[in-house]
């Protein structure tokens, strides 16, 4: 029982970054209609500034983590405004194909600095275990499972309650009529675009005493990418909820199935969602406003 | 006058065989040899392919400064191929047809070796040292082709019949990568365990890049080995380590060479302290190191500006071996003649602690053997000799 809790407390963990990332793709696709395939690149991006701030420039760690996160969101606005913006108006295979490429420009231009090509990092912190009666946590997974609560709360006040959340809202439902309405909608593309990328570096950086620092860490966005899809490519919440499930359920299967299982049972059980609910988890209340 | 003649004629032949000759080899020239090198700068595996690369460029440029071997310049093309085979491909063909590299040394990664290998011998170019345990790089026998890393199979056969006696380690169980390094590692564990009479108690693997093996690592604990060999890399090695302290489970681990690395303990701290592994070649550390090894980290870091590792230490032997054989071979360098030549020569121990390698007409691996090392207040300790 004790070893079923252990390995539940790290799927929720796992599941929440997954979930960061997949919201991520939701935010940049809900505003935009972009499937943005760049989003692995920028949480490694998020990792390595955050790296480069502590351990390069010594600046202390929460002004890394915030300078790295702000970074990678000015990072995303202006690729928005220097080279997405032009896909407007352009077949959506366009705009998707530019992600990839500026991904791999990213890629190339980490891989370009000897340091970050040659070697693995830790940034220090949450290096310890906190023990819960019985169940021993890893610090790094309870700091994964609070920001991840945070950054929820925080998007849903700013979606709810500030005027750019509302316009930014207004665009995803029907651009449009929300620039008829005055609403900046070239703006709210470019904040998307600064948000999705501040979000997977966030990511990147909740990831880094899990995984360390190092090129390949964006690779996670592939297990992000399906749950993305299972909450619906449109709800917020729905794409938290497509990440927990996909960490938990690797996680138990690995443990209760037999060998070889766990890696298809989360996606046999995403397609049967899919089955079930064509619209994702989230499809129920599509269209409906706050997320 | 009829001397004078003769002399002229002499010197004309001289000439023209030297142009006949160096028309006739690839990438041989009066003046220089070119070497291919298909790496991985950019891609997976990357942290391993710039050091690499930087060990082999810093013996070749010592061998240019020393003159050359007879007379010619060394100059190592390196190609990034980035861990894809189509790119590496590409890159082979380059390297044959614009290039004309007279050996490809150190190509990186199985796949890309096992997609360029038919490219390079068909043009009749050698096939030196590529880093992959696959069999197809030494066997069956051709005569352009080297290889001088053991198998995972044979020394993990060898590693784990020794740990097991020395630790009398009744239950012993496997963390492997779900690929081919996995699966060859398994085969040298059970052909181990099998000489003494016992089998694999648990055997659980994960997907490369997989974030999380808390579930593997619990599924060993309920299967109470007592004994974990690891197939991983080094993150999934400090992984492993790192979710059994987490539990509290203090079980013995064994991690191959691909987890014999200073980032192993760098990065896993206190979680990785008593890890076994197996060592094909010793991490250069600068504490403690012979007069040698202290001048030759030296160079390294006054060249490069960062710290060699293992890697650097490959780079740098694979290279110094193709110089030594080439020097060897004499002037008239042709791949058949570099070929015979690696065939009759012996490359004894050095001050890197590298094992004896030895290639014969029969053999063209040059080595079979691991030694165990275990991490000891936070560095790996070489705790036996080359193991049989």
């Amino acid at each position: 029982m004790l070893s079923l809790l252990q390995v539940l407390s790290s799927g929720i963990a796992i599941g929440c970054v997954y979930g960061l990332v997949a919201l991520s793709f939701v935010l940049i696709y809900k505003a935009t209609a972009t499937v943005s395939f760049m989003q692995g690149d920028l949480l490694m991006v998020g990792g390595f500034a955050g790296l480069a701030l502590h351990l390069a420039a010594g600046w202390p760690l929460a002004f890394a983590v915030l300078g790295a996160v702000l970074a990678v969101a000015l990072l995303g606005a202006g690729l928005e405004r220097v080279v997405l913006r032009r896909a407007l108006g352009q077949p959506h295979l366009v705009a998707v194909l530019l992600t990839f490429g500026l991904g791999m420009m990213l890629r190339g231009g980490v891989a370009s600095v000897p340091a970050a090509a040659q070697d693995m990092y830790r940034l220090p912190f949450a290096t310890d275990t906190v023990a819960l009666g019985a169940l021993v946590v890893a610090a790094s997974h309870l700091w994964v499972v609070c920001a991840t609560v945070v950054l929820m709360l925080l998007l849903a006040a700013f979606f709810h309650f500030s005027r750019a959340g509302l316009a930014l809202r207004a665009c995803a439902e029907d651009a449009r009529m929300a620039a008829l309405m005055g609403v900046p909608v070239a703006r709210m593309h470019t904040l998307a675009w600064a948000l999705g990328a501040g979000l997977a570096a966030v990511a990147g950086l909740l990831l880094a005493p899990i995984t360390f620092v190092h090129l390949n860490m964006g690779f996670i966005a592939l297990k992000a990418f399906p749950a993305a899809v299972l909450g619906g490519l449109s709800s917020l919440p729905g794409a938290l909820a497509g990440g927990i499930f996909i960490g938990v359920v690797e996680a138990m299967a690995g443990l209760l199935l037999p060998e070889g299982a766990k890696d298809v049972v989360p996606y046999v059980l995403l397609m049967a969602a899919l089955l079930l609910f064509p619209q994702g988890l989230g499809g129920g209340r599509l269209g409906g406003g706050g997320r | 006058m009829k001397t004078i003649s003769l002399l002229a004629l002499a010197l004309c032949a001289s000439v023209a065989s030297h142009a006949l000759h160096a028309a006739d080899v690839a990438g041989v020239s009066a003046s220089e040899i070119v070497v291919g090198h298909i790496s991985d700068l950019s891609g997976p595996i990357a942290m391993l392919g710039i050091p690499v690369r930087d060990g082999m460029l810093m013996r070749f440029d010592e061998a240019n400064a020393a003159g050359g071997v007879h007379g010619r310049q060394l100059r190592l093309v390196v190609e990034d191929a980035a861990y894809d085979p189509k790119r590496g491909v590409l890159a082979a063909r380059k390297l044959v047809q614009r290039d004309q590299a007279f050996a490809f040394i150190a190509t990186m990664g199985t796949p890309v070796v096992m997609a360029t290998m038919p490219v390079v011998l068909d043009a009749g170019r050698l096939h030196l040292f590529p880093f992959s345990p696959h069999e197809a790089t030494y066997a069956p026998l051709h005569p352009l082709k080297f290889q001088n890393f053991a198998p995972y199979q044979d020394y993990m056969e060898a590693a784990t019949r020794h740990m097991v006696e020395r630790g009398n380690y009744q239950r012993t169980c496997l963390l492997y990568q779900d690929d081919d390094y996995g699966l060859e590692v398994m085969k040298g564990v059970e052909a181990g365990l099998g000489k003494l009479e016992r089998k694999l108690v648990e055997r659980t693997g994960y997907k490369r890049g997989a974030t999380d093996l808390s579930s593997q690592v619990a599924r060993l604990r309920a299967a109470e080995c007592d004994l974990v060999v690891l197939a991983t890399v080094v993150r999934e090695t400090v992984a492993a380590m790192t979710e059994a302290r987490r539990i509290g489970w203090k079980v013995d681990m064994l991690v191959t060479a691909s987890g014999y690395s200073a980032q192993t303990h760098e990065l896993g701290g206190e979680a990785v302290e008593g890890l076994y592994g197996v060592s094909v070649l010793p991490h250069p550390y600068a504490a403690g190191a012979n007069a040698q090894l202290g001048a030759w980290i030296e160079r390294y870091r006054a060249r490069f500006g960062a710290e060699p590792n293992v890697w650097s230490v490959m780079g740098y032997t694979l290279a110094d071996m193709f110089v030594r054989t080439a020097d060897a071979s004499g002037r008239e360098l042709t791949p058949t003649v570099f070929a015979r030549t690696l065939e009759n020569l012996e490359f004894s121990r050095d001050y890197f602690g590298s094992p004896a390698y030895r290639f014969s007409a029969e053999d063209h691996l040059g080595n079979r053997h691991g030694r165990l090392a275990q991490i000891r207040d936070g560095r790996w300790e070489l705790i036996t000799d080359y193991l049989r």
